[in-house]
């Protein structure tokens, strides 16, 4: 038995780095600390409930007429190469749940395809990048948050189930500089469609009508502004002004929800932080709940100046795109850091499968992508069996290294390795 | 009254994770009654021969488990570790919001996912008959703790 402490795990965003792993001949058996998301990436094999299992991929695989065959490496390789170079309109898709080498050898790919890359989260992070723009950003690290903040609302987002113990190390329990009394010196309140087990530990808990969203938070502002609420506006909203107003420091955390929400509420909720900034801080924060989106993000601000989707279509031009692409007209993808065939929509898998867009998948498990990829490579797992960098969601890098031996080359490696074969 | 530590001695305590736990996190589930002495598969090796009824009848002396985390229930959030009226005077990384180490001596570990109940005899319940704590409980957001006492 070996025992390797205060581990990071590459679960989820909040990336925690206080893991106690046992091992067994180099193999994780007992994980201390670890959330049940994160904990099915450690253990493929999870023994205390194996009816969640999930398969890994051992070899590399080209499929031909729905048969899959398993060849060598370079095969695939050369198949992967040849499908992308042939490709009119190639996407390389997903890389939030990628560390920042694969982020980066992708990004090296797609230049090099004439492709566009296509962030898995884009739907999400777009919206928010606009609205800062817009309306300006204020910023702070986890650690602030939790030493500092007095006010935290939970907007469209369930942490508890994208990112397990955000709640606990940062957000609403942890005791820090001045919130010593953890949840008791704190304000909790959460806005959503539904209601959650968040409803428990937040009060308000304002549960809203869907597309609802842009309009409590326009009621918000005109309450902090001293103008009575209108008869339509959604219910509860001077109970948030309220909640609002006695903040000291505040902080939005955005989830998925608020996407789903329509454009406007990302845009609202980003005018309404600056306007609470002008007397406190006060932070808008999307809570991606993939690994490494916030290193994604990085990347293309500082490779490409912008923060949205990069589009080499014209090598002389290449454009940032903040609309999500349209699948209708891409004519292969490769597929890394995501499952793509699990995020789309149904009618968007059937015209994929009918137009036969083959696709190129890049994964440690099988999942929904691989099941339909004409060239699977098997990847060893970012930070787990392979060391890679992933960005915290507040965007601290941090190194992952290996607890485990890998099987499969890592993601990095292999996607340089297809920019040789172009 | 039987403990932890008097299950743990008819343990191999090798830690080989072979059971998906250690050895400790493993005699804590025989005291709840969660896993059986036959689930250690090093028990079952010539050397042990003896062991498992010797843990039957050491069990079937102990007190019965007060306190139970419903691992179907829980996800191992952690919050119960950071809002355990023990910890709070007794970890300070539990105080933080952080996992407690490898050899703190806590009540509950978070161990794959779920939260454990390793030292039920830490727990000031046990100790304060009258004014009993439930903090954990309280504040579980899935409902996974339940008490008997
Ligand atoms: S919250 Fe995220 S980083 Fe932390 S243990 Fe769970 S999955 Fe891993
Ligand atoms: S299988 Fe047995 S020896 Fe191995 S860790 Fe579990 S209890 Fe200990
Ligand atoms: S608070 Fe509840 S769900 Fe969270 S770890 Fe503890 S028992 Fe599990
Ligand atoms: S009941 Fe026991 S375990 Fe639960 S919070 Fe109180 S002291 Fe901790």
């Amino acid at each position: 038995m070996e025992l390797k402490e205060s581990i990071i795990c590459p679960g989820c965003a909040c990336l925690c780095d206080d893991l106690d792993i046992i091992l067994e001949n180099g193999r994780p058996v007992a994980i201390h600390n670890v959330c049940t998301w994160g904990v099915g990436k450690f253990l493929a094999e999870k023994k205390l409930r194996p009816n969640k299992e999930r398969r890994r991929l051992t070899d590399p695989q080209i499929s031909r007429h729905g048969r899959a065959e398993k060849v060598s490496y370079e095969a695939a390789l050369g198949e992967a190469a040849a499908i992308l170079t042939q490709a009119r309109r190639p996407v390389i898709y997903g890389l939030a749940n990628s560390g920042a080498w694969a982020q980066e050898a992708a990004l090296a790919l797609t230049a090099n395809l004439k492709a566009r890359l296509e962030p898995a989260d884009l739907a999400f992070m777009a919206p928010f990048y606009q609205a800062v723009q817009k309306h300006g950003l204020f910023w702070a690290p986890l650690e602030v948050i939790r030493d500092e903040a007095d006010a935290v609302v939970y907007w469209g987002a369930n942490p508890l189930h994208s990112c397990p113990r955000h709640a606990v190390r940062y957000a609403v329990f942890a005791r820090g500089r001045f919130t010593e009394r953890g949840i008791e010196d704190r304000q909790v309140a959460a806005v959503d469609i539904y209601r959650t087990e968040l409803a428990g530990i937040c009060h308000p808990y304002i549960q809203i009508d869907p597309f609802q969203e842009a309009a409590l938070a326009e009621a918000v502002m005109a309450s902090l502004n001293g103008h009575p609420a209108s008869e339509d506006a959604p219910a509860d909203a001077d109970k948030l002004a309220a909640f609002f107003a006695n903040a000291a420091y505040g902080v939005i955390f955005c989830g998925r929800g608020v996407a789903y929400g329509g454009p406007q509420v990302f845009d609202r909720l980003a005018a309404l932080a600056a306007r609470l900034n002008e007397k406190k801080p006060f932070v808008l924060f999307p809570l991606s709940g993939d690994f490494n989106s916030a290193g994604l993000y990085e990347l293309l601000l500082r490779e490409t100046g912008s923060p949205f989707a990069p589009d080499f279509a014209d090598p002389a031009a290449p454009t940032s795109q903040a609309s999500p692409v349209d699948f209708q007209e891409v004519d292969a993808v490769l597929v890394t850091g995501a499952d793509l065939l699990w995020f789309l929509q149904a009618e968007q898998v059937q015209d994929l499968k009918k137009r036969q867009v083959p696709i190129v998948a890049l994964s440690p498990f099988a999942d929904r992508t691989t099941a339909q990829a004409r060239v699977c490579l098997p990847v060893a797992l970012d930070g787990i069996e392979a060391a890679e960098i992933a960005y915290r969601m507040d965007g601290l890098p941090v190194l992952l290294r290996p607890v485990a031996s890998a099987s499969a080359p890592p993601a990095h490696r292999v996607l340089a390795d297809l920019n040789l074969f172009l | 009254m039987i403990g932890q530590a008097d299950i743990l001695e008819f343990l191999p305590r090798t830690d080989c994770g072979q059971c998906g736990l250690t050895c400790a996190e493993f005699a804590a589930l025989l005291l709840s009654r969660e896993r059986s002495p036959e689930e250690c598969p090093v028990l079952h090796e010539p050397d042990y021969a003896g062991y498992i009824e010797a843990l039957h009848e050491l069990l079937a002396q102990a007190p019965p488990p007060v306190m139970q985390v419903d691992a179907e229930r829980c996800n191992g959030c952690g919050i119960c570790v950071a809002m355990c009226e023990y910890h709070l005077g007794n970890c300070p990384e539990a105080r933080l919001g952080r996992g407690p180490r490898f050899h703190d001596l806590v009540v509950f570990h978070i161990v794959n996912g779920t939260a454990v109940v390793v030292r039920q005899d830490l727990c000031t319940r046990m100790l304060q008959a009258a004014e009993k704590c439930s903090k954990c409980a309280e504040h579980c957001p899935t409902e996974a703790i339940s008490f008997k006492l």
